[in-house]
């Protein structure tokens, strides 16, 4: 059960494990209905790393949080593991941008945490608890409270609280996306290192193209008015990563394709005056706020 | 596996292990401020009495009310005990109401709608000039001095409370919902930690509040206590008598009031976000 299988082979099974099809989210206010998500379907199977990429508000999120059972769509149906999600389920880790660590549990409590919730024999969980603490560089943090952590510091708890309970799948709301640049790149090669180690099923919806190219197999961008999938690549880089692949013309030309595609679907207004700043960082990866 | 690249940023968590000693200073001057300044005063009030030498009916002298406490700790105990309990009482009783209204205006919104501007209209209320009410409704015994300390002490508590439970961060309850929490359990897990540093504001003007309901209660009706006592003293003009009650009213006063601030050290020992 609880799997501590060192370097699961690479393969990726084809039978897919998330299935949305045809998913639509509309919000009825009072004005006038808003379409988060006009038309989504996107398949991902065990094992790969998918990120949702897109722009502020291009429904990214919603689409997760109905994968995470958070949310109902208003049309459209979404399978995992072959049934359709209606409610939040047991074998899904999550994490959002903020780590939302109870502030008076230790570091050790809080990654324990969806234990205690999902009622499981936490002492089964402790050992664990203390491998993934040090699988992310907090071995002799365990009694710190949260307080008492770096930003950077307690994402990573959150990601070990998310991966406590073995979950098959991850899904990742802008986990990073409230840290400064320099522990987002670490962040970046830290959730590659753990996924080599623990391998898992991984939705991961950014704004950042760099982001999505380093970490992904598959690459879904969202985009347009109403918001639709208007891109999906597969990223032809080995894994393991490391920060090297980022300096490859390989690389730089991936971005470019995203960032041009997501340009694209967003008109001319703020992308083009941007375009030229971009294309000489290109290189470098350009992000899109 | 887990390389430099992943980093252990050591040096951005721990605070200066220095700072105590500075604390230790300012708990020390704490201390000493605020007795020094009590002295001073007392010593001025003796001076005073002595040397203009006040009538004791208009005020006696610090030295001889304590004379008096320590001659007559007898009939001062006898008449502290029911206050104490009544106050005790009248506060427990606040806390589980306040709690209990807390809980349902959270969980309910059309208790919520209901209760919330009666409650505050209710504040509006001087619920002093209620007191002799309670006395035609329930009688002259304890009970009626009790439901007066509840009548004033509970609404702070509701107030802090249902702030404390609705206080808790939408990020950790969106993530008790993924994980499939009971409501159950998001309550004793999340929100009650998370509100008492809340309750425990609402408790500490609970108590003193208690205490303000029960000594009205025995100026209006008792045949003992120290509002009672007060009362009686003053009527027969005997202000040595009435300002030693008031002493003693103060010392059951801060006990009650440290036994609040003491289980809120214990309740800190386990859901404090500061590492003990």
């Amino acid at each position: 059960m609880l799997s501590l299988a060192p370097k699961a082979e690479l393969t990726v099974d084809e039978t897919p494990l998330v299935s949305a099809t045809d998913v639509q989210k509309t919000y009825f206010t009072r004005q006038s209905p808003i379409h988060a998500v006009a038309s989504a379907s996107v398949d991902v199977a065990r094992g790969e790393f998918v990120s949702l990429l897109g722009p502020s508000g291009c429904g990214k999120s919603t689409l997760l949080m109905m994968i995470a059972g958070l949310e109902r769509p208003t049309a459209g149906t979404i399978m995992l593991a072959g049934e359709p999600v209606a409610a939040p389920r047991r074998d899904i880790g999550i994490i959002f941008q903020d780590a939302t660590l109870l502030p008076w549990k230790s570091t050790l409590e809080n990654v324990l945490f969806p234990i205690r919730i999902l009622r499981l024999p936490v002492t089964q969980y402790i050992d664990r608890a203390h491998s993934l603490l040090k699988m992310v560089g907090l071995a002799g943090f365990e009694h710190k409270k949260p307080g008492e952590l770096s930003g950077g510091m307690r994402q990573r708890v959150a990601i070990c609280r998310a991966l406590i309970h073995d979950p098959e799948i991850l899904l990742m709301d802008e986990p990073f996306s409230a840290l400064d640049a320099i522990t987002r790149d670490q962040m970046n090669v830290a959730l590659s290192e753990i996924l080599e180690t623990y391998r898992k099923t991984v939705i991961f919806v950014t704004h950042s193209i760099r982001e999505a190219a380093f970490l992904s197999d598959r690459v879904v961008v969202m985009g347009g008015r109403p918001s639709t999938i208007i891109l999906d690549m597969k990223m032809p880089f080995s894994r393991p990563r490391r920060f090297e692949i980022e300096e490859t013309q390989e690389f730089a030309q991936v971005c470019r394709t995203l960032r041009l595609t997501i340009e694209a679907a967003h008109g001319h207004g703020e992308a083009s005056a941007r375009s030229e700043h971009a294309k000489a960082n290109t290189a470098a990866g350009s992000v899109i706020e | 596996m887990a390389k430099a690249t992943i980093g252990t940023e050591t040096g951005a968590a721990l605070p200066a292990s220095g700072a105590n000693r500075f604390q230790g200073a300012a708990g020390l001057s704490s201390i000493v401020l605020p007795l020094g300044l009590a002295f001073v005063v007392l010593a001025a009030w003796q001076l005073y009495v002595t040397i203009w030498q006040v009538p004791s009916v208009i005020l006696p002298s610090p030295v001889s009310i304590a004379k008096y406490i320590v001659a007559r700790y007898d009939i001062l105990l006898t008449h502290a005990v029911p206050t104490t309990l009544e106050s005790a009482a009248g506060f427990l009783l606040a806390l589980l109401l306040g709690v209990a209204l807390a809980i349902l205006i959270t969980y309910s919104d059309m208790a919520r709608e209901a209760l919330y501007p009666n409650l505050i209209f209710f504040q509006l209320i001087p619920k002093i000039a209620l007191a002799p009410l309670f006395i035609i409704w329930l009688g002259v015994g304890s009970q009626s001095r009790i439901a007066f300390s509840v009548f004033i002490a509970f609404f702070p508590v509701v107030i802090a409370t249902t702030a404390g439970f609705l206080s808790v961060d939408r990020g950790i309850l969106r993530l008790c919902r993924a994980l499939t929490a009971t409501e159950w359990q998001v309550f004793t897990s999340v929100r009650f930690p998370m509100a008492l540093p809340h309750i425990f504001s609402g408790m500490k003007i609970a108590i003193t509040l208690a205490i303000i309901g029960v000594i009205i209660g025995e100026f209006i009706t008792a045949q003992a206590g120290l509002g009672y006592l007060i009362i009686f003293a003053t009527a027969r003009a005997d202000t040595e008598v009435s300002m030693a009650a008031i002493v003693v009213l103060c010392i059951c006063g801060l006990l009650l009031y440290g036994l609040v601030a003491l289980a809120e050290m214990v309740a800190n020992r386990f859901y404090s976000a500061d590492s003990r």
